[in-house]
């Protein structure tokens, strides 16, 4: 499904005192298109699937991460909802399974999910989401996201902004106009 | 109800005749579920596209080429290494075995690293508004970094990076065993201020001997990031090109600073096209910038021109055709919908200036504004609307 990107110019902004030598601004057109294709999702107004709310698990993410545990290694992929799979670490790669012992213990876990959360941030990919109350507390995948989160990523997607019309109660704060 | 009650007692009252089935307002539109397809499928059939004609094409350089049987060999043994180490086994069994991830990466560059990168570029739709239908795998390792203030600020796979901290050009690094010439461009493909299919070039040095940028040729000057204020996240690619040859690249050639940003208009697809007996595209490198305060600076003195402000433009919203007699709609909220919102604004503008003086302050707002008394012969729609005023509820908002 394709969102439309484009950006409508709002003003052209003026220094107040500002000396002549101002080339024409007219050579700017009124419809600006950003081709990122990651840019709405990052601005928080890209499409998003609702999917039904009884769907387990749910289709309701950008990114979501899942984790395959197999008889021999662990694999972590980091899926798209139209993209699939876009990153993946796994204690099957040879850069990972060189420095283990063992390839599906607790500490391939922890280092897996340290190894992981260093990709995200290198790919830009910090927030993921991730249905944290499927995971057993003290468990091994509960330490694999602890390491994620450790490393910066959240595991929650912000929801995604829809447009307010001026008949709404209500007007949310826009995400693009709150200034860190 | 009574309809149907009606319909009941005649059916049970009248036995001889024989009973007719009717469902009032349920009907059946198109095929049962199950043999119609699903929204799955049909997005599956109109999104496919035929391998025939929709290909792609690696225009990269070949896999390096490493010996099987020496490269098995090498791993068996480090893997047997490590399972005789009791000092690892301990560590791992106590949960403090922690790898090293600066090995980790330089050994995943090396092995599936490239094609990952691929991966995530695709993902960023990189090789589709640079190179067409065409891709290529990141074999040459490629090490940048932007230095400011002492801090370094290195450039991976679509990291953000604010565009302060890319003021200046970066330290770049890369592998270069057979002293062959290295070209690097950093362009922005989202940038673009007046054509959208074309990019700005940022940074472009050529013909690059040994594996540091120093002694190359700046055809280019650097140029810092300048994403305009709302129009979000920009890609700013760095691509690594291997040379035949030395080439001459007089015509891409820009002389001092280049502030003027029509000279900077660039398509890589056709440079690439141009020179593509020539180069080879060997890495690939990018990060993410949106705007920050000091960019307004940036435009009035080195751009000399005003600073544009975008805002998303949202798809308007549908509102169906107006009716002569809607039936079971407030009349009021409903013929606002087909008025000229700025006449609405106007009419709550002007009431708001009529209790407004010129020379006093505003009157403090009401700390219960509910608890106000409201004539009990004004109606009930109107009651509803001072109270919506009150509250600071719907369309009292658009001139707040």
């Amino acid at each position: 499904m394709q969102a439309r990107n484009y950006f409508r110019v709002m003003t052209i902004c003026n220094l107040r005192n500002f000396s002549s030598g101002v080339s024409s601004t007219a050579n700017i057109s009124n419809i600006f298109i950003n081709r990122n294709p990651r840019n709405l999702e990052k601005l928080r107004i890209g499409y998003k699937p609702d999917g039904y709310h009884v769907d387990k698990p749910g289709k309701n993410y950008w990114h979501n991460l899942k984790l395959n545990i197999s008889n021999q290694y662990i694999t972590a992929t980091i899926n798209h909802f139209e993209n699939g799979v876009v990153l993946k670490a796994s204690t099957s790669e040879w850069c990972v399974k060189k420095q283990l012992y063992k390839t599906k213990d607790t500490s391939a876990f922890i280092n897996l999910g340290r190894v992981l959360g260093y990709r995200c941030l290198q790919a830009g990919l910090t927030e993921i989401s991730f249905d944290k109350d499927s995971v057993k507390q003290n468990g091994k995948v509960a330490l694999f996201l602890k390491e994620l989160e450790e490393a910066g990523i959240h595991l929650k997607e912000p929801r995604q902004y829809k447009p307010t019309y001026p008949w709404d109660q209500h007007r949310p704060e826009k995400p693009w106009e709150v200034t860190e | 109800m009574s309809r149907a009650l009606f319909k009941l007692c005649n059916y049970t009252l009248c036995d001889n005749i024989s009973p007719i089935f009717v469902r009032y307002g349920h009907h059946l539109r198109g095929k049962p579920p199950g043999i119609a397809k699903s929204l799955q499928e049909k997005l599956t059939e109109l999104n496919y596209k035929d391998p025939q004609i929709h290909f792609k094409v690696d225009i990269g350089l070949p896999p390096p080429q490493i010996s099987k049987t020496k490269f098995f060999e090498e791993r068996m043994q480090t893997i047997r290494k490590n399972r005789k180490n009791p000092d690892m086994e301990k560590l791992s069994r106590t949960q403090q075995l922690q790898i090293n991830m600066e090995e980790t990466y330089a050994d995943w560059l090396n092995t599936v690293g490239p094609y990952h990168i691929r991966q995530i570029a695709e993902h960023y739709g990189i090789f589709e508004h640079l190179f067409g239908d065409a891709y290529f795998h990141a074999f040459v390792p490629l090490k940048i970094a932007y230095e400011n203030n002492d801090t370094l600020y290195p450039v991976y796979y679509g990291n953000t990076l604010k565009p302060d901290e890319a003021a200046s050009k970066p330290v770049v690094e890369f592998e270069n065993n057979d002293n062959s010439l290295y070209t690097l461009i950093l362009t922005n493909p989202d940038g673009h201020l007046t054509d959208n299919e074309k990019e700005y070039i940022h940074w472009f040095v050529a013909n690059i001997p040994g594996n540091t940028l120093d002694n190359g040729e700046t055809i280019v000057e650097y140029l810092q990031p300048f994403p305009p204020k709302g129009t979000g996240y920009h890609r700013f690619v760095f691509v690594l090109y291997k040379q035949n040859k030395k080439l001459d690249f007089s015509q891409y050639k820009k002389q001092g600073k280049c502030l003027n940003l029509v000279d900077r208009t660039f398509s890589t697809l056709d440079f690439y096209r141009q020179l593509q007996d020539d180069i080879t595209p060997a890495s690939l490198s990018f990060f993410q910038a949106d705007w920050t305060p000091s960019l307004k600076q940036f435009f009035h003195n080195e751009l000399n021109m005003k600073e544009p402000i975008y805002e998303y433009d949202f798809p308007p919203p549908y509102i169906r055709k107006q009716e002569w007699f809607p039936k079971r709609r407030p009349f009021n909220l409903y013929m606002d919908k087909y008025r000229d919102p700025k006449q609405i604004n106007k009419e709550f503008l002007l009431k708001k200036l009529k209790d407004i003086h010129p020379f006093k302050p505003p009157p403090k707002p009401l700390p219960y504004p509910n608890a106000q008394f409201i004539d009990s012969k004004v109606p009930s729609w109107l009651k509803t609307e001072i109270i919506k005023e009150r509250m600071k509820w719907g369309r009292i908002n658009e001139i707040e």
